[in-house]
């Protein structure tokens, strides 16, 4: 695996290429392969050539950095002045907001490069960017089969090199397993770390920005320069982060353990785990085994945390003031009813009328209030574990690409697949999915690290190792 | 644990959607089965007494809450360009009759 920005941007500072040159070329490459893919459901050409012109000025005036220049993409669900945001939902369908979100007014002062808004699940609900008012974008390495989700859009665009790196959303693993999906790298950063400004909300309580990109070296890269603290988010933290340094010297490092998350794992996946972290031991690493008893309850615990907030978050999608409106409707609370009938989709329907139940009175302490106890408790036995080790590893997600239109047995087996991404969020922990390895139809699957909040620095590094010892490259190298 | 028809109605009420016709019995299959799974957790939880207020202190620095002044604001004509506004209000039928 290579830094595609490093490369992208050592080309633009020496004169090589412009910005524009460049852009131009990654518009061609959309225009030629989105219509497949269905990676971007708003293409924003207008605004590249925009961003483009001013990166220009930038590099000219020896004002750029890494990013300056480069093309990439935002997921449909972070608010653009302007530029429909549609959370690919069709309650949202024509909606402009009148304001960026604090991650794009980071990248754009950067001089990033938006060629497009991308697909993904209705409202991030889903795993598979199925849930899409606008179709599911395909898995870049057999159309055939899902690209994940919820940023499913992002991870494909950045498979198919029709972007340099996307900006995805991860509440439950929304980053990292569509990445495993793609192969490539996922990072959900710890929560607080970046803004969540004009990230229109799900869970407020689990969301966090994160990105996809081909290289670990490239998501540090874009950490640095979208972290840091935002008076508009009052969860984002205000602490000084230390400056990223990537080692793949691993060496004395503790790589922990937990049974919980291989439990029921296919021979494909624990075999392409456990053979990169025989490379890490080979290396110096040290393996050693950690107990959170916890993780057990993690699926239902994030479900109903995440429903819970969810109910609450989409109750403003009343057609009043932006979005879709019902047609027909006798008075103000029959249009509301009517207006979110018509505009949301089933399966965010399901997740809201779930919300409404686990907060209901007489359900409120059966449901709710026990899955943050059983939150508090996962996040102790989460710090005491890294007492004892430096990084968990763990599978990102327990199979490959999921074939297209495939539900399972019933309405939960999907939200199973989530089992190993879901207690990052919910413990506000940093993690980072890269390939390791194929299944035996040649799909990719994610090796994945966690850390402990705010050591962000500590998951990429141990994942640069994978990346720096050719762990990554899962197709010898050549796609 | 299953869902009466009438609760049914009430949560959809509560969640301001209308879930009817030939979807209700699907939906309500489904609805069952994700109770049925978050009921798992209640194994888990005996003799606990975390007060909810307690819950995700630590990410909320409430400590650095801005100061409370009035600041500049989007124009009105932006703030109500994704509706069909009249006069820079957005309209909806009378609530008072």
């Amino acid at each position: 695996m290579k830094s595609v920005i490093n490369e992208l941007s050592s080309r633009l500072r020496s004169g090589e290429i412009t910005s524009r040159e460049l852009t131009e070329k990654y518009i061609s490459a959309v225009e030629k392969k989105n219509v497949a893919l269905n990676a971007f459901v708003h293409t924003t050409f207008d605004e590249a050539r925009k961003n483009a012109a001013y990166a220009d000025a930038l590099i000219r005036d020896g004002k750029g950095n890494a990013l300056t220049g480069i093309p990439m993409t935002l997921k449909d669900n972070i608010c653009t002045d302007g530029i429909l945001t549609t959370c690919c939902s069709e309650i949202l369908e024509n909606f402009r907001p009148c304001y960026d979100a604090a991650v794009w007014e980071k990248l754009k002062n950067n001089g990033a490069v938006l060629l497009g808004k991308t697909n993904m699940d209705e409202f991030a609900m889903g795993s598979t960017s199925e849930t899409s008012y606008y179709g599911a974008p395909k898995n870049p390495l057999d159309e055939t089969r899902v690209a994940g989700g919820s940023s499913g859009g992002g991870a494909a665009a950045v498979g198919a090199e029709i972007a340099a790196y996307a900006i995805g959303s991860d509440t439950g693993g929304s980053v990292r397993q569509p990445a495993a999906f793609c192969g490539v790298v996922g990072f959900k950063p710890t929560y607080g770390t970046v803004s969540r400004y004009g990230l229109i909300a799900y869970g407020s309580s689990l969301d966090q920005l994160g990105t996809l990109t081909s290289s670990v070296t490239d998501a540090a890269l874009i950490f640095q320069a979208i972290r840091g603290a935002d008076e508009r988010d009052m969860t984002c933290s205000t602490r000084n982060m230390p400056q990223i340094t990537l080692d793949d010297d691993v060496r004395g490092l503790k790589i922990g353990i937990c049974g919980e998350f291989y439990k029921g794992l296919g021979s494909e996946v624990k075999n392409a785990v456990e053979s990169a972290l025989k490379r890490y031991e080979d290396a110096g690493a040290e393996l050693t085994e950690i107990k959170i008893p916890s993780l057990e309850y993690a699926l239902p615990v994030y479900y109903i945390i995440a429903c819970a907030e969810a109910s609450s978050n989409l109750g403003r999608y009343d057609g009043i003031r932006y979005g879709h409106r019902a047609r027909t409707y006798s008075d103000v609370e029959d249009m509301i009813v009517k207006t979110r009938s018509e505009g949301f989709g089933k399966e965010v329907k399901k997740r809201i009328m779930l919300g409404t139940y686990v907060l209901s009175s007489g359900y409120f302490d059966a449901y709710y209030k026990k899955a943050c106890i059983l939150r508090e408790r996962m996040k102790t036995e989460f710090s005491k574990a890294f007492v004892e080790c430096d990084v968990l590893a763990a599978p990102t997600v327990p199979r490959g690409a999921f074939p297209l239109g495939y539900s399972g047995g019933n309405a939960v087996e999907t939200y199973l697949s989530d089992i190993c991404t879901v207690p990052a969020n919910i413990a506000g922990l940093p993690a980072v999915s890269v390939p390791c390895g194929v299944d035996k139809d040649g799909l990719p699957l994610g090796l994945q690290f966690i850390g402990d909040r705010f050591k962000d620095g500590a998951v990429l590094s141990a994942s640069y190792f994978a990346e720096a010892s050719g762990i990554c490259d899962i197709y010898g190298g050549v796609r | 644990m299953s869902v009466t028809d009438r609760e049914f109605d009430v949560l959809a009420k509560l969640a301001k959607l209308e879930i009817s016709g030939e979807r209700r019995a699907e939906f309500l299959k489904d609805f069952e089965e994700l109770i049925a799974f978050a009921d798992s957790i209640n194994a888990a939880v005996v003799g606990d007494t975390v007060s909810i207020s307690d819950v995700g202190g630590e990410t909320v620095a409430f400590e650095n809450l801005r100061t409370d002044e009035v600041s500049k604001s989007l124009p009105q004509e932006k703030i109500t360009s994704n509706t069909q506004s009249e006069n820079g209000y957005f309209p909806v039928k009378r609530v008072v009759k």
